[in-house]
């Protein structure tokens, strides 16, 4: 849509993420630009892959129920309407596992400046939500299988909130993922009372 | 070192009443059904409470707790030994119940709350009361001082200036005002009278004619095949309905009043401490700071007395455990003049005089009055089914009725930033009006939908920890897309620049 160019502008700006060596953990956060950053481009072609995973699954599932259809049922026109649309079926979550992280991943972005951070996401039901550092509970990070074979990594922020106690940030490459929990997480040891 | 205390000598015996009341109901129904279907072994089942009574009767002999300095330690079993430490700083409620039997023996039960939520950290069940009075001094007096500049200046008495004193009559007119339970109990009424449970008894005081089983099911009938119906079914249904609702109501009333008689809230320091109960005496203290969101309710009687209750969340209690152990709102019936007072005492500093009320966006109206036409419209279509073309005659009524509720519901919707809080209001009839501090705030959100989009609005979300009853949330429709976005920038700003405390 309308941010999708500067969002596919802002791809390269994540490519210069300096390396977490010990020199840029100590020097101020580097994550913390205030610039609109896209999700690292891999996660598209992890989304599709995992997409695919799902896909076959549920086809899998649904072709043993058309099976079954055919060898149980009495009616004539029920195993028929089934065969007809099961390969519909597959063909339409083959086609979204395949289209659809590349939609999404044009409408999320996410900026981290010194209050906290900002995610944008949502295709058709947008939303902008703001975190601020103040209030971050606690942080993950965690690598699925898949995502360690991408080099990439998800953020899961907790907040002591009710709907958004846990705020997740998928398809930051691990690197930078390790940075923004280090940037998010409160210096001061303070007693949280 | 603080030495290690037992419960009261006869708390086993509450602990076992405890374990065995859970049992009771559905034991009954068991022993009932088997009754009827003649079964032998089934009565057995209730076999299985014996352990978990023993359980209960281990676990309060083993029961031990010590007032540390900084925390309250509790120690249970005798095999697996668990020891929990609750820092003061953490507890969030410290709640006391003592039923007529907890008086008889001079014991109360005592059960504290930390964020944590789900089960209640530690239950002392039970503890003589002045065991309970030493908890809560301790409590209070070793918890790190709270940081607010205001509340340390003054020092008032330890029993706390009366915030709220509700006499039986304000308690009578509560329970009249807020009758939800009447008319859960008119429903019930109703379908037991349905069912012809009702049968034998009004058949033999009026007659089988007009008594007998759905007198409302003959009279519906009548009305929808288009003929009047007598004249004596329908006053008898108009009659019945009216007395079942009276009853409801009056039973209602006794309830609140046994419920809540003298009820008394106070503000100890930095504490709220709320009594009240008739048979069983309930005492709950709840740290100010705890207080994530305050609302202000006024349904349609409310305003018709001039009065209004108002329910605060605090942090970790969900809403369903709330039910569980009854607990009341902070002011179930208060004066609307009395309610900038009861505020200025909860929330101190924050004011509701001077409000700059922001309406919301213009086109609200006809979106609200979209959604209900499209109601409106699938409901016609169904009924059209049924009943032929004549179903377009309520469609007309109800649309007009649409119209007057989103023009209504639209023009009391309302936000408002003071200096340390934002407000929001909502509700036609039923009117809601919910205040966060800014440092209570957790995340702000904004969401924008298709229909948002379309129409240049937005909706700002502002969500708090135990928000978890829907009616109580900050959660504003149809704001200017401009607006929201200015909004959303300043909350978050505001949120960012205070600190959250438990």
């Amino acid at each position: 849509m309308h941010t999708a160019d500067a969002d596919s502008a802002s791809d390269q700006t994540q490519a210069p993420v300096p390396a977490p060596t010990a020199a840029s953990a100590a020097a101020p956060a580097p994550v913390a630009d205030g610039v609109r950053h896209s999700l690292n481009p891999r996660v598209v072609l992890l989304e599709r892959i995992t997409g695919l995973i799902a896909t076959v699954f549920l086809s899998g599932i649904l072709a043993i129920g058309t099976g079954i259809l055919w060898l149980a049922a009495d009616s004539a026109w029920l195993p028929r309407l089934a065969a007809v649309a099961w390969p519909v079926l597959t063909l339409l979550l083959a086609w979204h596992s395949y289209a659809w992280p590349a939609i999404s991943y044009r409408h999320e972005s996410y900026r981290v400046d010194a209050p906290g951070i900002e995610i944008r996401r949502g295709v058709f039901w947008r939303r902008e939500i703001t975190v601020p550092r103040s209030r971050v509970q606690h942080i993950d990070v965690s690598q699925g299988p898949i995502e360690r074979r991408f080099g990439l990594g998800s953020l899961s922020i907790y907040t002591a909130g009710t709907d958004y106690a846990m705020v997740a940030l998928r398809g930051l490459t691990h690197e930078r993922a390790l940075l923004i929990r280090d940037h998010l997480l409160p210096k001061e040891a303070q007693d949280a009372v | 070192m603080p030495s290690d205390r037992r419960l009261h000598p006869l708390s086993f015996l509450f602990a076992i009443a405890g374990q065995l009341r859970q049992f009771l109901i559905p034991g009954l129904v068991v022993v009932f059904t088997a009754g009827a279907a003649g079964g032998e072994w089934e009565p057995w089942l209730m076999v299985a409470a014996i352990p978990i009574a023993l359980g209960a009767f281990v676990r309060s002999l083993s029961y031990r707790y010590r007032l540390d300095d900084t925390d309250l330690v509790v120690r249970t079993g005798f095999v697996f030994r668990k020891e929990r430490h609750i820092p003061y700083a953490r507890i969030q409620n410290i709640e006391a119940i003592q039923s007529v039997v907890h008086r008889l023996f001079r014991v109360i039960e005592v059960r504290i709350e930390t964020g944590a939520g789900k089960e209640d950290d530690a239950t002392m069940r039970v503890v003589p009361v002045a065991a309970y009075e030493e908890i809560r001094e301790c409590v209070q007096s070793r918890r790190p001082a709270v940081a607010a500049p205001a509340a340390g200046v003054e020092q008032p008495e330890p029993s706390g200036s009366v915030v709220l004193r509700l006499p039986a009559r304000e308690l009578i007119l509560s329970g009249f005002v807020d009758n939800r339970s009447a008319v859960l109990i008119a429903a019930g009424f109703g379908v037991v009278w349905e069912l012809g449970l009702f049968d034998r008894v009004a058949g033999l005081l009026v007659g089988e004619a007009v008594s007998g089983r759905s007198v409302l099911r003959q009279t519906l009938r009548a009305v929808f095949r288009g003929a009047a119906p007598s004249l004596q079914t329908a006053g008898l249904t108009v009659a019945g309905l009216a007395i079942l609702f009276a009853a409801a109501t009056a039973i209602s009333m006794i309830w609140a009043y046994v419920r809540l008689h003298g009820f008394v809230l106070r503000r100890a320091g930095d504490d709220l401490r709320a009594e009240y109960g008739l048979f069983t005496r309930v005492a709950t203290t709840i740290p100010l700071r705890r207080i994530q969101t305050l609302t202000i309710f006024e349904g349609p009687l409310h305003r018709l007395f001039g009065r209004a209750a108002v329910k605060v969340e605090t942090a970790g209690a969900d809403a369903q455990e709330q039910g569980a152990t009854g607990r009341e709102p902070l002011a179930p019936i208060i004066r609307r003049a009395e309610l900038d007072r009861l505020i200025e005492q909860v929330l101190p500093g924050v004011r509701a005089a001077g409000l700059d009320w922001q309406p919301a966006a213009p086109g609200a109206f006809w979106r609200e009055l979209r959604k209900s036409a499209v109601v409106s419209l699938a409901l016609t279509l169904v009924l059209a089914q049924a009943f032929g073309w004549w179903a377009l005659g309520p469609l007309a009524l109800l649309l007009a009725l649409s119209a007057v509720r989103a023009r209504r519901f639209t023009g009391s919707l309302g936000w408002a930033a003071g200096s340390d809080a934002i407000w929001f209001r909502r509700g036609w009839l039923w009117r809601r009006l919910t205040v966060a501090r800014f440092s209570k705030m957790q995340i702000v959100a904004l969401h924008r939908s298709p229909f948002d989009r379309r129409t240049g609005m937005s909706r700002l979300r502002v969500d708090t920890a135990g928000a978890a009853r829907e009616s109580d949330r900050i959660d504003i429709p149809y704001l200017p897309a401009a607006v929201a976005r200015d909004l959303h920038e300043r909350l978050s700003i505001e949120a960012s620049g205070t600190r959250f405390q438990w």
